[in-house]
């Protein structure tokens, strides 16, 4: 049985221009203890994916799945205060921007403690103590002094590790990784990526990476869902989607990696934005920005199409129509 | 923080020189000189004339008057009443309990009120609730304090006799004065009843005072509360899955008062002026009523006095208020980044 097992989930959110649906009927699984990217670009629904995970869509949004299991229970139906014994326990979240999401009027100390003292039952002490455990286990350096700095007193990275202390303090089954070294120097990228990847391991917890690097999830995933407008567009294994790319988005974004356009004038790039609201395309979402668009992809939407090793939404996959991705 | 507080207490002294510059030029500005409104509509002969301009400085140039006024200031002399023959500062000091006791409750009544229901509007932002306060907040804010004064006297004084029309106790009761607030000197006489009858007659002038400030206090912890729920801090307090109410009463609200307590003690200055009207149309014995009863007998020193004594508790009260400022957000408390 998977840890998390969605089937079907879309988020619709209520505006003043009508119903949006940022999140269009996807699949997610995630075994214990496996790490899972999801790569897409900016407002292809990747955060809203894990906010709906979370339970932390606004009011104004509206969440339904078919299925929505977390290690066996279903939370569709669990109350509110059930739901709010597992979030920050057993499912724990790392968001984009650091310097943010510290809140700027407590110490560090007090927001880690909180997180302990809301979930488990421990004294005073114990969460002082093990508060400074957490914080040496993801490498900030005198943690007993840090305990009452104030985030504005940090650097990026030094949050970013704090907001991680402060997510696997109750030991998370699952943590959902929002790009987390999105809004960090390339310096520091590296070391919070392979410290969030240390932690999972010697935890065995599953990890969800949400990113839009291809080469982070090079480095890290073992599967790789790609997201486009809301939709899952093709599920793989990850050696097999950097060799084999099935879908042409996925294509696209991985001839866009520097290191793949080497000996060319000009990077690659994916003409045109992931349509909002207003211009949702008939047929295949991708096709107005799609190289290899027929007809037909501009008349029928797409479903995903298992294959050998994953699924790509596409009716004529690279491989098949012999369109060329590197 | 010492050095937050040095900083913030070494930028009273200028603002402090400029009052004085006000008050003093106030005064040699009205029309006419101050011995001739004192003699009245008879006039004096010009003998004693220039020897009471002499007995009070008035024939030095300014600048050497400027210099006198400085020194008696520094020294807590602000000069006579004209009227009462008797020192500014007492009697300044004897009235100032009065006001004070009326601005705290007002000031309280605005908070008690205006906070709460600021944070339940933002928090049913776009609700008919939230819509209906900020309505109402908009027309208590536009009010005629006077007028809203009259209408309240009017309901709950004339027609429902619920509250006494004027004055800060009923006359039936003599208080010994400890403290000078008669809230906590009527408890602590032996009158029975002198209590309520002193809250009795604070209840409309306080709501009356406070209504304005109620109404920026809501306003602002709306605006302020809207803007802190959208902060992402705020998304990581419901990640960690706290309860809705620790997460506004405790991680938003904490980040909303710091504009709040600014504007509260800007308040300061609405309530003086607020005072004024108030403590008059109800015959409240304070600084406001004083300082507009020195002004229709001319009695100058007193005005001049009165308005350099409010400006400067103005001014402190806004030291306080930026002190707190470094309690509640610990970016000025522990210096910048």
């Amino acid at each position: 049985m998977p840890l998390l097992d969605i089937r079907n989930l879309s988020v619709e959110f209520s505006t003043r221009a009508g119903t949006f649906r940022a999140v269009d009927g996807i699949d997610l699984t995630v075994d214990e203890g496996e790490v899972l990217g999801i790569v897409g670009e900016s407002g292809s629904g990747k955060s809203v994916t894990s906010l709906a995970v979370m339970g932390l869509i606004a009011n104004n949004g509206r969440v339904v799945a078919d299925r929505m299991d977390f290690d066996g229970r279903d939370l569709r139906t669990l109350s509110e205060r059930q739901r709010r014994k597992l979030t920050g326990k057993d499912v724990a979240m790392v968001f984009q921007e650091p310097m943010t999401s510290l809140n700027p009027c407590f110490t560090v100390g007090f927001q880690i403690m909180e997180s302990l003292k809301v979930h488990e039952n421990m004294g005073r002490a114990q969460r002082k103590r093990r508060a400074i455990e957490l914080l040496e286990q993801v490498g900030i350096p005198a943690p007993e002094s840090r305990l009452s700095s104030f985030p504005h007193q940090l650097s990026g990275g030094m949050s970013q590790r704090v907001m991680i202390a402060m997510a696997i303090s109750c030991n998370p089954r699952l943590l959902i990784a929002d790009e987390p070294t999105t809004a960090l120097d390339v310096t520091i990228q590296k070391q919070i990526l392979d410290l969030l990847l240390d932690l999972q391991k010697d935890r065995g917890m599953a990890l969800i990476l949400i990113t839009h690097d291809m080469g982070v999830v090079a480095e890290t995933a073992r599967r790789v869902s790609v997201m486009y407008a809301g939709q899952v567009v093709e599920n793989r294994p990850a050696r097999d989607l950097f060799t084999h790319p099935q879908h042409p988005y996925t294509g696209a974004l991985l001839d866009a990696l520097p290191e793949r356009a080497i000996g060319k004038r000009r990077l690659p790039t994916i003409p045109g934005v992931v349509p909002g609201i207003a211009d949702r395309p008939r047929g295949c979402l991708f096709n107005p920005r799609c190289g290899f668009v027929q007809d037909k992809c501009r008349r029928e939407a797409v479903p995903l199409f298992p294959d050998d090793g994953g699924s790509a939404r596409c009716f004529y996959p690279l491989q098949v129509t012999g369109g060329v991705a590197a | 923080m010492f050095r937050f507080i040095l900083t913030r207490f070494s930028l009273i002294i200028p603002t402090f020189i400029g009052v004085t510059l006000l008050t003093f030029a106030l005064i040699r500005l009205v029309p006419g000189d101050p011995v001739e409104l004192m003699a009245g509509e008879r006039g004096i002969s010009p003998e004693r004339h220039a020897e009471l301009r002499a007995a009070m400085g008035l024939d030095k140039p300014l600048m050497v008057q400027y210099g006198t006024y400085i020194a008696d200031v520094v020294r807590g002399d602000l000069g006579q009443s004209v009227v009462t023959r008797t020192p500014v500062l007492d009697e300044f000091l004897t009235l100032f309990p009065a006001t004070i006791e009326l601005s705290v409750c007002a000031i309280l009544f605005a908070m008690i009120i205006g906070l709460p229901l600021g944070i339940i509007a933002a928090v049913k932002r776009g609700s008919v609730f939230d819509h209906s306060l900020m309505g109402i907040s908009l027309t208590g804010y536009s009010m005629p304090i006077f007028w809203w004064a009259l209408l309240l006297i009017l309901l709950f004084s004339v027609n429902l006799g619920w509250t006494p029309v004027s004055g800060r106790i009923s006359v039936m009761y003599w208080v010994e004065p400890v403290t000078g607030f008669l809230l906590i000197d009527s408890l602590l006489s032996d009158e029975a009843g002198a209590f309520s009858s002193a809250l009795s007659h604070l209840i409309l002038p306080a709501i009356v005072l406070g209504t304005v400030p109620l109404a920026v206090i809501a306003r602002m912890t709306r605006s302020s509360m809207l803007e802190v729920l959208g902060e992402d801090y705020i998304r990581t307090a419901r990640a960690k899955g706290l309860a809705p109410f620790r997460v506004i009463a405790q991680h938003a609200l904490r980040n909303a008062l710091i504009p709040v307590v600014t504007v509260i003690g800007l308040q300061v200055g609405v309530l003086f002026a607020g005072a004024i009207l108030t403590e008059t149309i109800f015959a409240w014995p304070g600084i406001g009523k004083w300082l507009i009863e020195s002004v229709s007998r001319r009695d100058y020193p007193v005005l001049q006095g009165g308005v350099l004594l409010v400006a400067a508790v103005i001014m402190l009260v806004n030291l306080l208020v930026d002190l707190t400022y470094g309690i509640l957000n610990p970016r000025i408390r522990h210096g910048g980044h």
